[in-house]
């Protein structure tokens, strides 16, 4: 079953609130942009949740994912737009290598 | 032959200490003996002047002794420390070794004879101009060990004129630049050296109390690990008059608190390479990274941000690599520099250089903030690939505060953030329990 991991990265977003130049807007959601038009972030800080996010899912998932790769910039919507966008990359990861390993 | 100044000079301080080794003290007139005996052994034995030799041993009196027959013999060294070990085979098979000394822990030497016949050019040309060699291996921190391959006679130079010498502890190890050159200047100036069995902080504070060390020839990691050990609170230093400090760079809050702590203690920073010798230096002043390097036969430039230097005693070549001197000489450290006046601030290697979306950072300057946090006990910098950035800082951390990433990350923003820019505070932190420098007290970034 594919986790919901949009609580994970919020908690990640709240974590960087004031670092690496994040402002995190009141009414955070999962729709809140994250890279990009509107973005919250800037490209270092979205170096650094993407960073966050990974030892959050490893701590949490024992996976290790890398979600700023080449596959990751080549996708046709990049993962980064949103909070959801990035949920279902990171989730969609996880399955993937959870899949490997039967 | 080719070290009768030093010979000479044995002669003339026969009963001067010229070495502490296990506590006991070795005279000149000793070593002289010494010396004497173990050219009559090469000769004995048949030993070709210009045989490729590895030395393998640590300071002892014996090593110490053999290395100057040696020399004197017209032999080419390739001093080999058990820092090494495992990459002995490897070594010797690179330097074409014919002949290997082995001096145990308990100073007795072996000698094999490996039926090795040396065919490399640099080589073949020493033992045609009948000049004594000097092989010696880089770090290989950044990649594999270069063999870099001295005539031992421009080296030997700079030590015919007559300094002062101080009781230096043996810190750098005998295989490194920098150990041959303690060795050689105290011999050549009747000073004294003091060997440690190891190089740990208790260790080395325990020599300089016991043996009056006034000198203590060291690294940047090694004087971290000093600080933190606290050592220094358990032993008497006093005698201790400098502290000289290379072969990486120096963290600024490691120097300060060096120096707030030791006021009366000089300090001075080295600048050499495998590749030139080390070079005359001078520091602005103890807490300073400004530094003047030159001296006679050198000449410096900075191109691009980038020192080069040109030697009379720089090496021939690398054994195993294209030389890296230009056809007129000049050597591309690779060090990128500040240039003030004069001086000049060492930056840090160009290879270790973190691009972040195109913004510089170097190790060195994110270490030296890091290290002023409470609990950092080792910090090292590196680069992360990251196609979003190109490249991120990454630190690599021991801490004694049981801290996890999470809590870390979070003090090191707030303690960071109006010490550094932005781009230049780690964006991802590993934390590790196991300490972070090898044999030669230099940092393991990677």
């Amino acid at each position: 079953m594919r986790q919901d991991l949009v609580p994970l990265i919020v908690k990640q977003i709240h974590e960087l609130n004031g670092q690496h130049g994040v402002k995190v807007p009141a009414d955070l959601s999962s729709d809140t942009p994250l890279f990009g038009r509107e973005g919250i972030l800037e490209s270092l800080g979205l170096v650094s949740l993407v960073v966050s996010v990974e030892q959050a899912i490893e701590d949490e998932f024992g996976v290790s994912i890398s979600l700023a790769d080449d596959r990751a910039l080549a996708q046709t919507k990049s993962p980064y737009r949103t909070v959801a966008s990035l949920a279902e990359y990171a989730g969609h990861l996880i399955q993937q290598v959870e899949g490997q390993h039967g | 032959m080719y070290i009768d100044f030093m010979l000479n000079a044995f002669a003339v301080s026969r009963m001067k200490a010229a070495l502490v080794w296990q506590d006991q003290v070795f005279s000149y007139g000793w070593m002289l003996e010494a010396v004497q005996r173990w050219k009559q052994h090469l000769m004995k034995e048949a030993i070709c002047s210009g045989s490729v030799v590895s030395l393998e041993a640590d300071f002892s009196p014996n090593a110490i002794a053999l290395m100057l027959a040696l020399v004197d013999h017209g032999c080419i060294i390739v001093p080999l420390t058990s820092s090494v070990e495992t990459k002995k085979p490897e070594f010797r098979e690179i330097a074409q070794v014919e002949l290997v000394i082995e001096v145990s822990g308990s100073d007795r030497a072996h000698i094999n004879n490996t039926h090795v016949i040396a065919t490399h050019k640099l080589l073949l040309r020493l033992k045609e101009e009948r000049s004594p060699g000097l092989i010696l291996f880089s770090s290989g921190s950044t990649g594999n060990s270069k063999a870099a391959v001295h005539n031992f006679l421009p080296l030997l130079e700079k030590f015919k004129v007559a300094r002062h010498s101080l009781r230096t502890l043996s810190f750098l190890l005998f295989d490194h630049i920098g150990g041959v050159n303690t060795l050689f200047y105290s011999l050549s100036n009747g000073g004294c050296i003091v060997t440690v069995r190891d190089r740990s902080p208790e260790v080395v504070c325990r020599a300089i109390e016991t043996h009056k060390v006034q000198l203590l020839p060291t690294s940047p990691t090694f004087i971290n690990l000093l600080l933190l050990s606290e050592a220094y609170q358990r032993y008497d230093l006093t005698s201790l008059e400098l502290v000289t400090y290379g072969t990486e760079v120096m963290p600024e809050s490691t120097l300060r608190r060096f120096h707030g702590l030791f006021p009366h203690i000089r300090l001075l920073q080295t600048y050499g390479l495998s590749e030139l010798g080390i070079l005359r230096s001078k520091s602005k002043s103890s807490d300073s990274l400004w530094v003047k390097v030159g001296g006679e036969g050198v000449e410096t430039r900075v191109v691009d941000g980038m020192l080069e230097i040109k030697s009379q005693s720089a090496m021939l070549g690398y054994l195993n690599a294209p030389s890296p001197l230009t056809a007129d000489g000049w050597f591309m450290t690779g060090d990128a520099v500040e240039v003030d006046g004069g001086y000049m601030r060492i930056l840090g290697r160009k290879s270790e250089l973190i691009n972040v979306g195109g913004e510089k950072v170097y190790p060195a300057e994110v270490e030296s903030v890091l290290q002023w946090m409470e609990g950092v006990e080792e910090v090292a910098v590196n680069a992360e690939s990251n196609p979003i950035t190109g490249q991120i800082v990454m630190a690599k951390l021991k801490l004694s505060t049981g801290e996890n990433g999470q809590q870390f990350k979070k003090r090191m923003w707030m303690f960071c953030h109006d010490k550094l820019p932005i781009f230049k505070i780690p964006q991802k932190v590993m934390l590790v329990t196991e300490a972070m420098h090898g044999e030669r007290f230099k940092k393991i970034r990677k």
